[in-house]
C-alpha cells in the first residue's frame, strides 16, 4: 500500500491564501529574512524615532542589519522599477524578540499582499477583504473593519473576526473581551512609501494588507498552543 | 489608556442607545469595557458603622455595630480597619458573595448575622486586607451594586500617532465630531491676587528642546489628602492618590492630557528656573525614590545649580512636595518629542508624562491646563494664586493642508460632497478656508492630504464605504520559485516524507552539539532567550533535533525547505532526513532527481557519524541527511504545469500530550469494502487516548474469506497528564477492538 506523508498545517494555510489570491490575479513575491533597517522600517515610513518601532520587538544582528518584523519588508523591493499594475501576495516568516509562551513565538508566518494601480480606492480593499473573509469562512462569515494606525498605510484599518463562542470568563477588573479576533491590518500604500517605490502618489494608488496565517490555521484546528507549530513532534505533524 | 465614562460626560453627553466602546473604536481606538460592579447580590446594602468594641472572648475580633437606616445589627468584624463613621459594604444572611454564601453564624459564641465585605469578598478588587469603606455619600440600606453602577471604565487601545485622544477631553472631542460638534473647554475664572507671580521666580531656557515654558506660583496652601471624589477618578484609572497638590496635577494630565509638574518653591535654589542640557553625567533620586544616573545632554529643569526634575519624565526628590510645602510652582511646558522619547529610553522609565511629550502635546492648550490646575489647587488646598503666567519661548506656527476633495474622494471611493467634507473638518478643530485647512495645534499627525481622507472616512463612517471589485487585469501563470518548492514539497509527501518546520535559530549548545564555527555565522545582538543567539547556517542541525524529539516513532522520515544563513549570503536549502532501519536518504534523493530532472550530485549527502547523534540525544542507529541549495536548481529546472494540492480533507485535530505516548499495532479481517478512514475515524472515536492512527498495511487474500481483506494500524495512545502504563494501554486497546468488533463486525488477528 502506498503511505503518504503530511504536509505542515502552516504550508495547507498558507497555500489556501495563495490561492484564493492568484485567483484575484495576485502573483507570489518571496523577500529575504534577514534585511536591513530601511527596507523593513525606513521604507515604510517608520523613522528611527516612531514610537512604532517600540511596538515590535526586533532581532537585531550583530552586523547592524535585522530579522524582518514582517514581510513588508519586501513592499518596496517588489514594486520598484515595475509599472503597475502591481499585484503581490508574499509571504513568509517574520520574527519577534521575545520570551516565547503559549501564544508568543518568535517566529510567525505572514501573508503580506500588494495591489497598486490607478484609481485604486478603498472600496477596492474592502471588497478584495471581503471576498477572502467569504472564501476562508464562508458566506455567513461576521467581521468588523475598523480605523487604525500602521505608517505605512494611510488611511489605515484592521479587520477582525467575530469569536465563534464568546471567550472564558470574565474576571473582575479584566476587559469583557468584546469577542473580536484580530485578523489582519490593511490600508492604502502612503504617499512616502509609493515614493520609495519610485512611484508618482498623483498617479497611482494601492492598497497593502498584512494577515497571520498562524492565527488561521490555530483556529481552523483548535490549536492552542502556537509552540507546536515549531516542535515537529509526529504525533502533531502526522494529524495533517 | 483608561477613561471614566462620567468623566467624558463632563464634556460631552454620550448618545444613550448606542454602545460608547462601538463608538471610540469606530474612531480608531479598540475599546473595552472593564466590570467594576460585577453582579453584585442585592442582599449586599449599604451600612454605617456606630460603634466597635472588643468581642468579648478574641483578641483579634471586633464587635461592629452598624445601621442600614431601617435596622441596627451587631455583627462580628476581624478586619482592622474598620472605624466608627464609616460606610460599608453589608451582606445580610443569604447573600451571594465571592466565596461563598453568608450564613447566620455565631463566633466565638457571639451571634453574627451576615458580615462586613472586604473588596474581594465584594468581587470589585483584590483587596482582602480589611474591609471596603465606600463613598460617604451613599445612601443607607441601598444596594451596594447600584450604587457602583454608572463608573463605567473604558479600556481603549490609542494608537502612537494620536497623542491627542490621550485624555478625557481629547477623546470627548473626537466622539462629539462624531455627530458634526465641536466642543470647547468651560472658560475658567481664576481669583488671582495682586501679587506678581514674576516676582517670585524666573524663567530661562537654555535647551532648544523646550521650545515653550509657563510657570505659575499658588502660595500658602495646606497640604492635605485630595477630596472623596478626586481621589475616587484617579484610583479607577489605577493612579494613587498622593496629596492634593500632586493629584491636582495628576488629574490634570488625565483630564486635558498635559502633564504639569509641582515644585516647592522653597526648594527651588535661588527662585531660579532654568531648562537646560546636563554638560556632565550626573547621579539624581527621582521622585519613586530610585537614585538614577542621568547623562550629559538630557534635558533637566534645574535652580539655581542643582537639577530638581527630569525635563518631561518625572521630577526629582530634593524639591518633591511635602507636607510642609506652603509655596508652590507649577510648570506647564513643552518639550521636544524625540528628546523626551531619548531620554525614557536611556533611563527605562517611561512616565505618563513621557508617553504624552513623545506622542505630542497641545501647545496652545498648555496654558489652559496651567491655570486649571492652579485653580483646583486653590480649591482644595487654599492659598493664593500669584498675579499672572511666568513665560519663557513661544507656541509654534499653525501648519496649513490643502484638501484635494477630488482625491479624496478619488482615494476612499465614495463621493463626499464639499460641504460634507468641510463640516467634517470644522468639527474636528481644524480652520477650514477656500480649500485650505488649518491643522488643529493638537493634531501632530495631519501631514498630508491622505490624512484629510481618512478623517473624513472614519468620521463619515466607514462602513458607508461601498465595496467594488478592483480592475482586472490579464492574470500571469504561477511559475514562481514558490510554486516549484511547493511541487517538491507534494512530490516527497507523495513518497511517505513528513514536513518539518524549524526555527531559523540555533543556541550556543547546538552549534557545540553540530561542531560550527561561530566565526562563519550571523549572530542575533539582542536574543530575548539564550536559543536564539545565530542565525541556522545549514537545516541539519534543526533536522537532528527533530529526530531526537521523537522517541516513540521507529522509522522517521523528515524535509524541510527554508533559508539558511552565512555572513554574506541568505540561501534557500532544502534538506531531507531519515531514521531508523527504513528507506536510506539517498533512494528518496534519486526519486527526487528523476521526477524533476536535477543533478544527482548537487546533493550533499551524509551519514550522521554516532558521537554526533550521541551530542543531539538521538538513540536510532542509522541517520542519514541530504541537503541541497535550492537557489543553485531552481531556476535550472523545467517543472511543467504545477498543480499545487489544496487539502479538502476535515482534519479532527487533537492536541499533543508534553508525555510521551506508547504504541501498539492492531491487525484485523475486515469487509474489503470498509475503507480504512472509516476505521481510523471508529479508532479514534472509541477511545480519547488514541492520537494517531495510521494504517501500515492492506491486502486482500482468500484464506480470510470472500470479499475479506486484511489491514494492520500503528495506534499512538497518549494521556494529557501523565505516561500511560502498559495496563492503561491494553485497556484502550481492548476499548478499540470491541468497538471494531461491533461495528465493522471486525475480527482480530493474532
Amino acid at each position: 500500500m502506498i503511505i503518504t506523508g503530511h504536509l505542515h498545517p502552516s504550508t495547507l494555510t498558507l497555500r489556501t491564501l495563495v490561492e484564493i489570491f492568484e485567483d484575484l490575479g495576485f502573483e507570489v513575491f518571496e523577500g529575504p529574512e534577514v534585511d536591513d533597517e530601511w527596507h523593513n522600517f525606513d521604507a515604510l515610513n517608520v523613522p528611527a524615532d516612531h514610537p512604532a518601532r517600540d511596538t515590535q520587538d526586533t532581532f537585531w544582528l550583530k552586523d547592524g542589519r535585522l530579522l524582518r518584523t514582517h514581510t513588508s519588508n519586501s513592499q518596496v523591493r517588489s514594486a520598484r522599477g515595475k509599472k503597475p499594475p502591481i499585484r503581490y501576495v508574499i509571504p513568509g516568516k517574520c520574527y519577534r524578540n521575545e520570551a516565547v509562551d503559549e501564544s508568543h513565538e518568535t517566529t510567525l508566518w505572514m501573508l503580506e499582499g500588494l495591489y497598486i494601480g490607478k484609481g485604486i480606492t478603498v472600496g477596492h480593499l474592502f471588497w478584495t477583504l471581503d471576498h477572502v473573509m467569504r472564501k476562508l469562512y464562508g458566506e455567513k462569515v461576521e467581521y468588523r473593519i475598523r480605523p487604525h494606525h500602521f505608517p505605512f498605510v494611510e488611511p489605515g484599518y484592521e479587520l477582525d473576526l467575530k469569536r465563534e463562542k464568546p471567550p472564558a470568563s470574565t474576571r473582575e477588573g479584566e476587559p469583557q473581551r468584546g469577542g473580536w479576533l484580530e485578523m489582519l491590518g490593511c490600508g492604502m500604500v502612503h504617499p512616502i512609501v509609493l515614493k520609495n517605490m519610485g512611484l508618482d502618489p498623483n498617479e497611482y494608488s494601492g492598497f497593502a494588507f498584512g494577515m497571520g496565517p498562524d492565527r488561521m490555521t490555530m483556529r481552523k484546528y483548535g490549536i492552542k498552543d502556537i509552540r507546536q507549530m515549531w516542535a515537529n513532534d509526529l504525533r502533531f505533524l502526522r494529524q495533517f | 489608556m483608561k477613561y471614566l465614562k462620567s468623566w467624558l460626560e463632563d464634556y460631552y453627553k454620550l448618545p444613550k442607545d448606542i454602545d460608547v466602546c462601538d463608538l471610540i473604536t469606530r474612531l480608531g481606538a479598540e475599546t473595552e469595557s472593564l466590570t467594576l460592579a460585577p453582579s453584585i447580590d442585592e442582599n449586599v446594602v449599604t451600612a454605617r458603622v456606630l460603634e466597635v468594641i472588643p468581642h468579648p472572648n478574641a483578641d483579634r475580633l471586633k464587635l461592629a455595630k452598624i445601621t442600614t437606616g431601617k435596622e441596627e445589627i451587631t455583627v462580628v468584624c476581624g478586619a482592622p480597619n474598620i472605624e466608627p463613621g464609616q460606610c460599608v459594604a453589608y451582606a445580610r444572611p443569604g447573600a451571594k458573595i465571592r466565596g461563598g454564601k453568608v450564613e447566620k453564624a455565631t463566633i466565638r459564641g457571639v451571634g453574627s448575622p451576615g458580615m462586613i465585605l472586604s473588596e474581594r469578598e465584594m468581587g470589585i478588587g483584590k483587596d482582602h486586607s480589611g474591609i471596603k469603606a465606600l463613598e460617604g455619600s451613599l445612601g443607607l440600606g441601598c444596594p451596594v451594586a447600584a450604587s457602583l453602577q454608572g463608573e463605567v471604565v473604558l479600556d481603549a487601545e490609542v494608537t502612537p500617532n494620536r497623542g491627542d485622544l490621550l485624555s478625557h477631553f481629547g477623546l470627548a472631542r473626537d466622539l462629539a465630531a462624531l455627530e458634526l460638534k465641536k466642543i470647547e473647554k468651560p472658560k475658567l475664572k481664576l481669583p488671582e491676587i495682586k501679587d506678581l507671580a514674576e516676582k517670585e521666580i524666573t524663567v530661562q531656557l537654555k535647551s532648544v528642546n523646550c521650545p515653550l515654558y509657563l510657570a505659575r506660583v499658588v502660595k500658602g496652601v495646606k497640604i492635605a489628602p485630595s477630596p472623596d471624589w478626586l481621589v475616587k477618578r484617579l484610583a479607577l484609572l489605577g493612579v494613587n492618590p498622593i496629596n492634593n497638590i500632586v493629584d491636582a496635577t495628576n488629574y490634570i494630565l488625565f483630564d486635558l492630557g498635559h502633564p504639569l509638574h509641582a515644585f516647592d518653591l522653597r526648594k527651588l535654589e535661588g527662585s531660579k528656573i532654568v531648562v537646560r542640557d546636563l554638560e556632565k553625567n550626573e547621579e539624581v533620586v527621582t521622585l519613586d525614590g530610585e537614585a538614577r544616573e542621568l547623562v550629559e545632554g538630557m534635558m533637566v529643569i534645574a535652580g539655581e545649580k542643582r537639577p530638581v526634575a527630569i525635563a518631561g519624565v518625572m521630577g526629582l526628590k530634593n524639591s518633591e512636595i511635602d507636607d510642609e510645602t506652603a509655596d508652590v510652582v507649577i510648570e506647564a511646558a513643552v518639550f521636544d518629542r524625540k528628546s523626551i522619547r531619548k531620554t525614557a529610553k536611556l533611563l527605562g522609565l517611561v512616565t505618563e508624562a513621557s508617553y504624552r511629550f513623545e506622542r505630542g502635546v497641545d501647545d496652545v492648550g498648555v496654558e489652559y491646563a496651567l491655570d486649571k490646575a492652579a485653580k483646583m489647587i486653590q480649591e482644595m488646598a487654599g492659598g493664593r494664586i500669584l498675579k499672572g503666567i511666568v513665560k519663557a519661548g513661544k507656541l509654534s506656527v499653525a501648519g496649513h493642508q490643502t484638501v484635494e476633495y477630488q482625491k479624496i474622494n478619488q482615494l476612499v471611493g465614495r463621493e463626499y460632497s464639499r460641504d460634507r467634507v468641510d463640516n467634517i473638518l470644522a468639527a474636528l478643530g481644524f480652520e477650514v478656508e477656500s480649500g485650505q485647512a488649518r491643522i488643529p495645534s493638537w493634531r501632530h499627525d495631519i501631514t498630508s492630504w491622505q490624512d484629510l481622507a481618512e478623517e473624513v472616512a472614519r468620521i463619515d463612517g466607514i462602513e458607508k464605504i461601498k465595496a467594488g471589485k478592483p480592475p482586472e487585469a490579464e492574470t500571469k501563470s504561477g511559475e514562481s520559485d514558490w510554486h516549484k518548492k511547493e511541487a517538491i514539497k507534494d512530490f516527497l509527501v507523495s513518497l511517505g516524507l513528513t514536513e518539518a518546520l524549524n526555527y531559523t535559530f540555533l543556541s550556543g549548545a547546538d552549534i557545540k552539539a553540530a561542531k560550527l564555527k561561530t566565526e562563519d555565522l550571523l549572530e542575533v545582538a539582542n536574543p530575548v532567550q539564550e536559543e536564539n543567539r545565530y542565525l541556522r547556517p545549514s537545516l541539519v542541525p534543526g533536522l537532528l533535533k527533530s529526530i531526537a524529539r521523537n522517541p516513540s516513532f521507529d522509522n522517521i522520515e523528515f524535509f524541510e525547505i527554508g533559508n539558511v544563513f552565512s555572513k554574506t549570503q541568505e540561501k534557500t536549502n532544502l534538506a531531507i532526513a531519515t531514521a531508523g532501519k527504513g528507506r536510506k536518504v539517498a533512494e528518496i534523493t534519486q526519486e527526487l532527481a528523476k521526477k524533476f530532472g536535477f543533478e544527482k550530485d548537487e546533493f550533499s549527502i551524509f551519514e550522521i557519524p554516532r558521537d554526533e547523534l550521541k551530542r543531539f540525544k538521538i538513540k536510532k542507529p542509522s541517520v542519514s541527511i541530504a541537503e541541497v541549495d535550492l537557489g543553485q536548481i531552481l531556476p535550472q529546472t523545467k517543472f511543467g504545469k504545477l498543480e499545487i494540492e489544496v487539502l479538502q480533507r476535515e482534519i479532527k485535530y487533537r492536541s499533543v500530550s508534553s508525555f510521551p505516548s506508547v504504541s501498539r499495532d492492531l491487525a484485523f479481517v475486515v469487509d474489503a469494502k470498509i475503507t480504512l478512514e472509516e476505521i481510523k475515524k471508529e479508532i479514534l472515536a472509541s477511545s480519547n487516548k488514541a492520537i494517531l492512527v495510521e494504517p501500515f498495511d492492506e491486502f486482500i487474500d482468500e484464506r480470510f474469506g470472500k470479499g475479506k481483506k486484511s489491514v494492520a494500524f500503528h495506534i499512538y495512545l497518549q494521556a494529557e497528564d501523565r505516561t500511560l502504563s502498559d495496563k492503561e494501554a491494553d485497556g484502550e486497546i481492548k476499548k478499540i477492538i470491541s468497538a471494531l468488533e461491533k461495528k465493522f463486525t471486525a475480527k482480530l488477528r493474532s
